[in-house]
């Protein structure tokens, strides 16, 4: 039993059942001492006790011999005067009024029915006492162990168990329900935050309530709000700091340029500009990581995975054929995606795939090709980015996502990566709804990248 | 070659890199006016005619983008946009709006010279090549440097009237994206620059905003464009 709302409504409801069984138990048990008592009851015996009352005391006497009788003995023993009213004045039970319909008021003596083949002839199950004043007093005795099937057949108990079986399970469901709902859409809110969704509030899914729960909420919501709002003050910062680094290097690569105007060329001068350079594409890598975070800043459109990837073969092919005429990249895909677009943002999409090229040329282009696959599993398209380069260790896979991180298999000489790139990929896909993993195969790394054709 | 005194006008915040570049640009006798933000630089290009425009998309106020949008309504002005690095959607839609080309921020200032060189030789008349050029639909002048189409002016800014002629000139001939970076934008062309691109595609959605169909500007995948008319 692994859900909470399972759990509680078992809970609940098996109470409300062994209540209602212990109950039962109770009653029967009462029910069963009755039936000894009358067991015990000698009906000839209280017959003479009876005429002897009568015949003492009349009407009265026998009344009050009748109240005298054990309890559970009074409940099964009518006696009815002329006008076939109770001594007691107590409501007739059903089968006291049956055999009296049927077999007529007792001092009116019905004639016999004929005598004749297949005619009934009812017995009469009273006796009759005649007093000193003359009246008859009929004497009904209702069979014993009908205590408990008496109670049973005039309450239809069968069917009061079964509606308070149905009563008590609706409400158990309800209780449990109203106990397990919230903690599900809570659930759900911080699922949705955890994806991302910073603006996601569980106010709005369990409603303002007053109790515990919104209580709950409310704190939750807080929490949430916060969550959002450091966030935002990172990207945020993060995309300033890099808007403001670009005025001064700007206005250091014109005072450079008009240095060198004045004094020549000086190998400082180049070094000067060189450091400029990647001080400007850090800036820059940062500045796109930053914004990855925000909105897509571009629709949503159709992409031809296929066409997308080999453009991007051919970009990343020309920058580093420029440099290094060693490298190369192989693109094989198995076609079959040109027919299913990608409903995606294009332009976070190329990022996400150049910077994964990138990354694969800068550390494992020198020994062999990379190799760049397209295919289709099930429903999504899967591209492939296999390097040469030795691989990373096993638990630093998922390390290499993170911004910044340099993975250990690099080598003492600086490279002119970032640290930025595969943390820019990771972000583009996700955004585009696909995920990024890693792996070591045979003498690299290989990174794939899985995007959901629909939803 | 340069023709005496060409006038630029730069909208940008940063006052002292407009100096600093002022003082750059002078020995290339360019003169530089600098604009601090987009309503500034609107009303000073209304007053005074300028050779080219150089706007930063990072403005305080209207951003850069709107300016350019602006602009176009009413000019046809050579403009080259500084995007921040890293940005390419501001570049895209840069080009989108009719920029002619842009350039990174921070920039290496020689890059800025070697382009609005470039931008000021295509945007001049031409004399070598004179005479009016007919594809399908399309009539170009290119010594007044007016399109029109079906007999319809056409309003290309100057880079896009450069790159229609480049590919009317040899009609059904696939030309490179290389070659048309050297030729049209007249610097090499660089890998992950979309600007051909963003600028075919503004071509291709004035003639269809025009109604014609042939000829078309067709893509070769991996190798560059070519228009076609069909027969």
């Amino acid at each position: 039993m692994r859900s909470l709302l399972l759990r509680i409504f078992v809970a609940f409801w098996s109470i409300i059942v062994i209540t209602i069984v212990i109950a039962a138990a109770l009653g029967y048990t009462y029910a069963e001492r009755a039936r000894a008592t009358v067991q015990n009851f000698e009906v000839s015996e209280a017959m003479l006790e009876a005429s002897a009352a009568l015949r003492a005391g009349g009407r009265e006497g026998l009344a009050e011999w009748l109240r005298s009788l054990p309890g559970p003995a009074v409940s099964l023993i009518y006696v009815l005067d002329d006008r076939g009213r109770d001594l007691l004045d107590r409501r007739l039970p059903p089968p006291v009024a049956i055999a009296m319909r049927r077999f007529g008021e007792p001092r009116a003596r019905r004639p016999a029915p004929p005598r004749e083949f297949g005619n009934l002839r009812p017995a009469r199950p009273f006796t009759q006492l005649v007093g000193p004043d003359g009246h008859v007093y009929t004497f009904f005795v209702l069979p014993p162990q009908s205590a408990l099937g008496r109670w049973l057949t005039e309450r239809g108990v069968v069917g009061v168990v079964i509606l308070a079986l149905l009563v008590s399970g609706a409400i158990s469901y309800l209780l449990a329900r109203a106990i397990s709902e919230p903690i599900r859409r809570f659930r759900e809110s911080a699922v949705a935050i955890a994806e991302g969704n910073l603006d996601t509030r569980v106010t709005d899914r369990v409603g303002h309530r007053r109790d515990e729960i919104g209580l709950l909420a409310e704190d939750f919501d807080r929490m949430a709000d916060e969550l959002q709002r450091a966030w935002q003050r990172q990207t945020e910062l993060t995309r300033n700091v890099s808007h403001e680094l670009r005025s001064p290097l700007a206005r250091l690569r014109v005072a450079l340029e008009l240095v060198r105007r004045k004094s020549g060329d000086l190998p400082e001068l180049d070094r000067i500009e060189t450091e400029t350079g990647r001080l400007d594409g850090l800036i820059g890598r940062l500045l796109e990581f930053s914004r990855l975070d925000a909105d897509p800043h571009e629709p949503r459109a159709r992409v031809d995975l296929d066409e997308l990837v080999q453009s991007v073969v051919e970009d990343v092919r020309y920058e580093y054929g420029q440099n290094d005429r060693e490298s190369r990249i192989a693109f094989v895909s198995d076609g079959r995606e040109r027919s299913a677009a990608f409903s995606g943002y294009p332009n976070a999409l190329r990022s996400g795939l150049e910077n994964v090229l990138r990354n694969a040329m800068q550390h494992g282009s020198e020994k062999g090709e990379v190799r760049v696959r397209v295919r289709r599993d099930g429903s999504d398209v899967v591209l492939t980015v296999a390097d040469r380069g030795g691989g990373v260790p096993e638990d630093e896979l998922d390390a290499i996502f993170e911004p910044f991180y340099r993975a250990s298999r690099q080598s003492p000489t600086p490279r002119p990566g970032s640290g930025l790139g595969l943390a820019i990929a990771a972000r583009a896909i996700a955004m585009n709804g696909g995920s990024l993993t890693a792996a070591n195969v045979a003498d690299g790394l290989s990174v794939e990248i899985r995007l959901p054709l629909e939803g | 070659m340069m023709g005496p005194g060409n006038r630029i006008l730069i909208i940008d915040d940063d006052r002292e890199l407009g100096e600093m570049l002022t003082e750059f640009l002078a020995p290339d006798r360019f003169e530089l006016d600098a604009c601090l933000d987009g309503e500034d630089g609107l009303r000073a290009l209304e007053r005074q005619s300028y050779d080219l425009l150089i706007l930063d998309v990072m403005l305080p106020g209207a951003n850069g983008i709107d300016v350019l949008k602006r602009l176009r309504q009413s000019s046809d002005i050579p403009v080259i946009m500084l995007t921040a690095r890293g940005d390419d959607v501001d570049r895209i839609l840069g080009l989108e709006f009719g920029a002619d080309d842009y350039l990174a921020k921070p920039f290496n200032p020689r890059e800025l010279l070697a382009r609005i060189k470039a931008i000021l030789r295509r945007s001049r008349p031409t004399v070598s090549r004179a005479g009016p050029l007919t594809v399908g639909a399309i009539q170009m002048d290119t010594r007044s440097r007016r399109v029109a189409a079906g007999g319809v002016p056409l309003r290309l800014t100057g880079t896009e009237f450069e790159l229609l002629r480049c590919l009317a000139e040899s009609p059904g001939d696939v030309v490179s994206k290389e070659r048309l970076s050297n030729q049209v934008l007249g610097r090499k062309y660089m890998p992950y620059d979309r600007s051909i691109d963003t600028h075919i595609s503004n071509v291709r959605r004035k003639l269809a905003d025009a109604g014609v169909a042939n000829p078309s500007i067709r893509s070769r995948r991996g190798v560059g464009y070519c228009l076609l008319v069909d027969a």
